[in-house]
């Protein structure tokens, strides 16, 4: 058993502590919007915030997770309108979408952190995070609308 | 997993047969019936409720395309409804809704003309009832905005009241269908319009449903064991003492076709899994690898036996005798893999005789058909409950999981989900061929190309599912075309050898295309090269029979600054496809520039101008991601992806060594010039992919003068390259 505190809500689940937080947000709390993707933190899919900072769920055990604030996409904005998810509607990112949750909190770790990014800033922040539909383009488009740059 | 598929009886009873246009709805004894204050189900189209919705059932699989928008655009149009009333499903599968099938670049192409009918039907059927209702002549009615409107009194009635109090009661037979007169492209008031994407919403805050996202009652999870190889391998013995001690197992299952666990838990799944002894008996293809695929694909071209010819004009070996110059080349692709982002996965359940499968399927037909001959079950009993596809890509054609997910279901007596790890799914893969392509040019003695001869080795993915899927020669054209090029050359022929590796091939976005395409238009280049002639020009000195071809590659040059001096290393190059079938063409040219090191052999692509025309537009933002993403998709297998094999495998295991195109690897300018057109519609998913390899190729030739005739084009072979030139 451990106590996870997911989206501001304190749940349990029934896994062992090696565990990777993935899979117990996923399939045990049922929060799919976090994806699986490679489980080898190499393609960012299962990107959720610890204490406000992106990191791969799959690489995350639930004991490095324990006692700390984990926010996934549902938690991200109470209505989905965080800056971000606004300007992914207007530049009409996603494709298969698989990979967008991963995206999103990725580019909400930067801008917490880099409220203005260059473009450098930028692709250094996303290359971690594939997509195969490679609408890299318009993920680039979307951060710098959200951010007014 | 070494199901033997009975594949002769799949598709009896099915609307499939072969791959072609199918009227995808089913009409029974005609459209419309009365249906009064319940719903308007004219056919497996559409559904009208009394509350106004018109609900469009998409039978194509959303994948990314933005496929539900842009066929309910096409019915929308026709049926006058107000885009607001609109909505979409993605049903279950059913035969009623006859061949079910997404790929190549087929959708909005498809169905343009069955939608845009189905939508006029429709509507002609609510005016008609409205008409009835007032006791007015339908000819004083008119529909709009998904009202119809009384001329003489100015009174309306909504669709759903419509639905609600009226009953409907016109039929169409299929004749009347054909009859209706459709409207001109010019009276367009939905297609055509910048509609945003139904879809996305739901992508931006995790409520999206992928078949990953499945859950029913009472299940638990499954893993399968793997063979080492990629086909023919088996176990002989399988030991599971360990895994029965993993806290959750629930089950071991052995059978002929798969060694599986079932546990509570994914993870405990996967550890239960892995702690199974197993013997296998790796079978007969231990041995292959990408030098003994490809050597014996040399072999074969070199002696030329077992060729078949499979397109043909003229008379080639005259012209050849008479050349004043003959050219060979060849050029090779290796394996690429899908690397959909989602991971092949099912959730089954089988309760009452029923197999309940959850998933995200391109090839539901395949799959029903599939089931029914391996599971011994009649096709009804088969239900594929549509999910979002995590990426498709020609992946989710095939039904293996699907399959191998009912047989885990139905002996752990038990729903279950099955995911397979990454490792798992590209081990598992159906790959694009690795190829190797012999091209040889007849010119004459004005320069002009006389005869032309490609000789394509590759493993033709038909075969597996069965001769419905391959011509009378065991070819299949979707391992071939593109090679049937729109040139004017009068003397030409494209012949096939036919291999079977050991290692399983399937249909890989933009499928022959891709690695067609590169040769054809790479070998374009070389001709132009000796004949010092410009490789725009020509090029369009053999396009009189393809204006339009020429027209998007005259635009794409243009845009791109073509023939304006560029720095040191830095080249251009272009390629012009007729992709993704000759007899549906989307005429798609593109310039890719590119910096090469020349110490390195380092490629960085600097700018991708595409200009396409692809008929009607219904989604223009649609068309505009689509290509973009086409594009890069292409860059990414031109540049990056290389499955190597060894021991009867694909070497590589995940996103570290099978490499995909990452944001740090995407050019500063990637524009897409669409041409309006209102010619019938082509689809868009895939042949912007088609142009990247051989323009980047051309481009690589012009900035150092070394032709590169491998994809993808790896640093090591254009340093190569270099070097063979020096």
């Amino acid at each position: 058993m451990a106590t996870l505190l997911v989206n501001g809500k304190s749940q349990t689940v029934d896994v062992s502590p090696d565990t990777p937080l993935l899979w117990a947000i996923r399939e045990h709390l049922k929060l799919t919007g976090t994806k699986f993707g490679c489980g080898v933190a190499q393609c960012g899919a299962c990107t959720v915030h610890l204490d406000g900072t992106a990191v791969r769920s799959c690489q995350t055990t639930i004991a490095q997770a324990a006692g700390k604030k984990i926010t996934t996409i549902e938690g991200l904005h109470p209505q989905g309108r965080h800056p971000l998810q606004l300007a992914w509607i207007a530049e009409q990112v996603p494709q298969c979408g698989y990979c967008q949750s991963g995206q999103i909190m990725q580019a909400a770790s930067l801008l917490a952190k880099t409220p203005k990014p260059t473009d450098d800033e930028i692709v250094a922040a996303m290359s971690g995070n594939i997509c195969r539909c490679a609408t890299y383009v318009r993920i680039k488009r979307a951060i710098k609308r959200a951010a007014g740059v | 997993m070494t199901t033997e598929l009975n594949r002769r009886d799949f598709l009896k009873g099915s609307a499939a047969t072969g791959v072609g246009m199918t009227l995808w709805f089913t009409l029974g004894d005609g459209v419309g019936r009365a249906a009064s204050a319940s719903a308007f189900d004219p056919d497996a189209s559409m559904t009208i409720t009394p509350d106004g919705l018109v609900t469009v059932h998409i039978t194509k699989s959303e994948m990314g395309q933005g496929v539900g928008t842009a066929l309910a655009q096409i019915l929308a149009e026709e049926l006058e409804a107000d885009w607001k009333d609109i909505r979409v499903d993605y049903p279950t599968s059913d035969p009623k809704y006859g061949l079910m099938l997404t790929g190549g670049s087929w959708s909005v192409n498809w169905t343009f003309d069955t939608l845009s009918r189905a939508g006029a039907a429709a509507r002609l059927a609510l005016v008609d009832a409205a008409a009835q209702y007032w006791k007015v002549p339908a000819e004083e009615c008119v529909a709009a905005r998904s009202m119809v409107r009384h001329l003489p009194t100015g009174r309306s009635i909504s669709y759903g009241e419509i639905v609600a109090k009226a009953p409907i009661t016109r039929k169409f037979s299929e004749d009347d269908l054909k009859k209706l007169v459709l409207k001109k492209p010019s009276e367009y008031r939905v297609v055509g319009q910048w509609i945003q994407r139904l879809d996305i919403p739901e992508k931006t805050n995790g409520r999206a449903k992928f078949g990953i996202d499945s859950f029913v009652p009472g299940m638990v999870y499954a893993k399968t064991a793997y063979p080492p190889t990629r086909e023919g391998g088996k176990h002989t013995a399988v030991d599971d003492t360990a895994a029965k001690k993993v806290k959750g197992w629930l089950k071991t299952i052995v059978n002929d076709q798969l060694v599986a666990v079932v546990a509570t838990s994914y993870e405990s799944a996967v550890k239960a899994r892995d702690a199974l002894k197993i013997t296998w008996a790796p079978g007969p293809n231990a041995g292959v690898s990408s030098e003994s695929i490809f050597r014996d694909f040399a072999a074969k071209a070199k002696d030329g036996a077992g060729a078949i010819e499979w397109h043909k004009g003229g008379d080639g070996a005259a012209a050849f005798a008479q050349a004043a110059r003959v050219h060979q080349a060849s050029y090779t692709t290796d394996y690429v893999a899908h690397m959909q982002m989602e991971p092949m996965n099912c959730v089954a359940r089988f309760e009452g005789g029923v197999y309940d499968l959850y998933t995200g399927s391109q090839f539901q037909t395949l799959a029903m058909g599939t089931l029914a001959a391996v599971l011994k079950t009649d096709q009804k009993n088969i239900r594929i409950h549509q999910h979002y596809l995590g990426g498709g890509f020609g992946r989710r054609l095939d039904p293996d999981i699907i399959l191998e997910a009912a047989i885990i279901a139905r002996e752990a007596g038990r729903p279950i989900k099955l995911i397979r790890s990454r490792e798992e799914d590209l081990r598992r893969d159906f790959y694009r061929s690795a190829t190797l392509q012999t091209l040889r040019g007849g010119l004459d003695a004005s320069g002009k190309v006389a005869a032309w001869d490609n000789v394509i080795v590759a493993t033709h993915p038909g075969n597996r599912w069965g001769p419905d899927f391959v011509d009378k020669q065991g070819l299949d054209q979707f391992a071939l075309n593109g090679a049937d090029h729109v040139y004017s050359i009068a003397n030409q022929s494209v012949r096939a050898i036919r291999m079977e590796t050991g290692i399983s091939v399937g249909y890989v976005r933009a499928v022959a295309p891709n690695y067609t395409f590169f040769a054809v238009e790479s070998f374009v280049d070389e001709l132009a090269d000796l004949t010092k002639t410009d490789p725009l020009a020509f090029r369009l000195s053999m396009l009189g029979d393809a204006p339009r071809l020429a027209n998007v590659l005259r635009l794409a040059a243009e845009r791109a600054g073509w023939g304006t001096p560029l720095p040191p290393n830095v080249g251009r190059g272009l390629a012009c496809v007729s992709a993704q079938e000759k007899k549906s063409p989307t005429w798609t040219a593109s310039v890719v520039q590119a910096r090469v090191d020349p110490a390195t052999g380092q490629v960085r692509v600097e700018k991708i101008i595409c200009a396409v025309d692809c008929g009607i537009v219904v989604n223009p933002d649609g068309v505009r991601s689509q290509v973009e993403g086409s594009l890069l998709f292409g860059l990414s297998n031109a540049l990056k992806e290389r499955g190597t094999v060894a021991n009867g495998a694909l070497v590589q295991s995940n996103f570290h060594d099978y490499q995909v195109l990452r944001m740090n690897d995407v050019p500063d300018v990637v524009e897409v010039h669409v041409v309006p057109s209102t010619e019938y519609p082509t689809g868009v998913g895939e042949p912007g992919a088609t142009t990247i390899a051989p323009a980047l190729a051309n481009a690589i030739f012009a900035a150092t003068g070394a032709r590169v005739r491998g994809v993808p084009l790896i640093a090591e072979r254009v340093l190569q390259a270099i070097k063979d030139k020096a």
